[in-house]
């Protein structure tokens, strides 16, 4: 049930970000291409192209029937979307960052003391959140206040707040009873950016890393003076 | 005394180590409960509002496009550019590095990605051709931070969105709004280049001073070559920068923009990322992007509890009455935000201190996009020193050296940035040159 769950996150939030970009990239060509028609009606009539300029003008007015005034207003509730379910995946990766510096010094009990501190915080937190917006989401239900736009109910925009805030507030404690039972936590390398593999591509990689590049080295002979 | 309670709080609530996001949330909650009268419902309202400007929808896109072009082998055409152009000289592949990250910073918004990007080619190969493991471990920490100062900047974006619709009194009592992400852009300009040279001269001068090895100089032919496989991802910089000067794109539709052809180039051009890796991209996006989101839905709650409890007013009467200068204030500033960068990484320290120091900023006369610009010059200094310096981590990664090693490896190049800084803070036109240039 609980890889379901995770899995279902991952594919959401992951989905969230692509249409999103999608959204907008194709919003702007939109934009874009029509500009680009206008012009070329101008361009042809200017020349006496009357067969050209009129089907430039067909182009222009079926590309002007395509209504993408509401992209940006969903762009904006699938970030938000994303941004509170990324935020409870974010818990199960161990990405949100916070300033441990102190308490990495303690010794083990009183370490699992702040860190069970922190998960148990982390917890109240977004389960008062998820409660907050629980009642405000059933508020706007009876408000029946619709987007501008999309005309979405806006109790149904507004399910971000609960939803994410309950599964981040599950994700505390899923968290939190991992660690109080095994003593691990799950951890996000900041210094590591994904894409590049840095374990096979150590220091001392061996050979030219630089293999396309024509470059050789001049002075190989002499030994550099050491810093 | 509202204040030093808030404070108080928050910071008692950071140093348990609970994620910074929780501590602003729950900082808000407690005192919003026990001390203030404020409908609890607004707090449910801003966590929705507080991000949906479409501006900070830029922050995913930024982070989408620079992951991709991290896979891509972006990284590794312009490392081949840069060196084909640079590599005779002093440092040789030392200032390739400088110019390809300067490169790639212009593509990606993010100092750690900048800085696996190139660092993970770039020093092998410096290490194979003679170089010791420091001076590239030093080169490559400190120019990576370049891509937060050379936009397209998530920083700037975080500025943009922590002081977004801040009307503030300026000295003589004219309105002063805050900075939009496309006037930081542009600043960002001339600083990121001059800070690129500065860096560039430090590696030249010390490669010169150590007789580390050169390349032999390229020919035409061979520049040509390397700049005709790097120009797909150059391109990106004509779309980012040239798109939102001439008023093509918005700031966020160009980050949108740059992710979908920074895909394209990914897997189509290049071909070194694959169909079937894109969801893996996607997913680490989205991981990124939510935890940032998450911290300003908290740091726009924080705000709007100080804006309530009228603290930035407060600091900055306080500080005009004081007889505090512009210059005086500004030493405080660099000081405070180079302490905050011992314990924080940058968006963290943007979204909480911004919006009380720029209120301060433009009654004392300082420019908004000026401030902005010095912010993020102090941002990219606290990425490269420990504890938490994110730029040192990614290099310890890469050369699998430890943190003090790498630490006493950067300071000629960490001087250079202090250096740079204190010319950035007390010379404005170099900030506002191009803004002004440019009309905006």
């Amino acid at each position: 049930m609980l890889r379901i769950l995770d899995r279902a996150e991952e594919v959401l939030i992951a989905a969230l970000i692509a249409t999103a970009t999608v959204l907008i990239f194709v919003s702007v060509t939109h934009r874009f291409t029509l500009g680009f028609v206008a012009d070329f009606v101008g361009f042809f009539r200017g020349h006496g192209m009357t067969g050209a300029a009129a089907a430039a003008k067909s182009l222009y007015t079926t590309l002007r029937g395509i209504n993408l005034v509401w992209a940006q207003e969903l762009c904006i509730i699938l970030f938000v979307w994303m941004a509170k379910f990324g935020a409870a995946y974010g818990v199960r990766t161990g990405i949100h960052v916070g300033i441990d510096v102190l308490i990495n010094r303690l010794d083990a009990p009183k370490r699992r003391f702040f860190i069970l501190l922190g998960l148990g915080a982390g917890a109240l937190f977004t389960g008062i959140i998820a409660t907050l917006g629980a009642n405000f989401v059933l508020h706007m239900y009876h408000a029946s206040s619709t987007s501008p736009d999309l005309e979405l109910p806006m109790w149904l925009v507004y399910l971000a707040i609960p939803m994410g805030s309950s599964l981040m507030c599950f994700r505390f404690l899923q968290v939190a009873f991992g660690f109080a039972r095994t003593g691990e936590l799950p951890h996000h390398d900041h210094g590591h950016v994904d894409g590049v593999d840095t374990e096979n591509e150590g220091i001392d990689a061996e050979g030219d890393v630089l293999l396309h590049s024509p470059l050789t080295p001049r002075d190989l002979v002499e030994k550099p003076k050491d810093n | 005394m509202s204040a030093l309670i808030i404070f108080g709080l928050l910071i008692a609530l950071m140093l348990t180590g609970m994620p910074i996001s929780i501590s602003l949330g729950l900082t808000v909650l407690t005192f919003l409960f026990t001390m203030t009268q404020v409908p609890i419902d607004t707090v449910a309202l801003k966590l929705f509002t507080g991000i949906e400007k479409f501006e900070i929808m830029a922050i995913p896109f930024f982070i989408l496009a620079g992951n991709f072009l991290t896979h891509g082998g972006v990284a590794k055409r312009m490392i081949n550019f840069a060196t084909a152009m640079v590599g005779h000289w002093h440092g040789g592949l030392g200032l390739a590095g400088v110019i390809a990250c300067a490169l790639f910073a212009a593509v990606s918004g993010s100092s750690p990605a900048t800085v696996v990007a190139i660092g993970s080619v770039i020093l092998p190969a410096m290490v194979n051709q003679g170089f010791p493991k420091q001076f590239g471990a030093g080169v490559i920490t400190t120019s990576g931070a370049l891509g937060i100062l050379i936009p397209p900047s998530i920083v700037m974006v975080m500025y943009a969105v922590a002081t977004s619709g801040m009307v503030v009194t300026g000295p003589d009592g004219q309105p002063v709004s805050s900075a939009s992400v496309g006037e930081l852009f542009m600043a960002g300009v001339v600083p990121g280049l001059m800070l690129a040279g500065f860096l560039a001269f430090t590696t030249w001068n010390r490669a010169r001073k150590f007789g580390y090895p050169r390349l032999e100089k390229a020919s035409l032919r061979q520049r040509w070559t390397a700049f005709r496989e790097a120009a797909w991802g150059l391109m990106l910089i004509v779309v980012v920068i040239g798109g939102i000067y001439a008023g093509i794109f918005t700031p966020t539709e160009a980050a949108a923009m740059s992710a979908v052809y920074a895909f394209f180039i990914s897997v189509f051009v290049y071909k070194d990322l694959t169909l079937r890796d894109v969801p893996r991209v996607l997913l680490s996006s989205a991981n990124m992007s939510a935890m940032l989101l998450y911290i300003i839905t908290n740091a726009v709650l924080f705000s709007f509890l100080m804006a309530h409890e009228g603290i930035p007013q407060a600091l900055g009467e306080w500080m005009v009455n004081a007889g505090l200068s512009w210059w005086m204030f500004l030493i405080i500033v660099n000081i405070l935000l180079l302490a905050a960068g011992n314990f924080m990484e940058p968006s963290s320290i943007v979204l909480i201190m911004a919006p009380i120091l720029f209120p301060v900023a433009v009654r004392l006369g300082i420019d908004p996009v000026h401030f902005g610009i010095m912010i993020v010059v102090n941002m990219e200094v606290g990425m490269c020193h420990p504890p938490v310096g994110l730029n040192l981590y990614v290099a310890s990664g890469i050369t699998k050296m430890g943190i003090t090693e790498l630490t006493v490896a950067v300071w000629p190049w960490l001087l250079t940035m202090l250096a740079f800084l204190v010319l950035v803070t007390y010379v404005p036109a170099i900030s506002l040159a191009l803004p002004n240039l440019l009309g905006m």
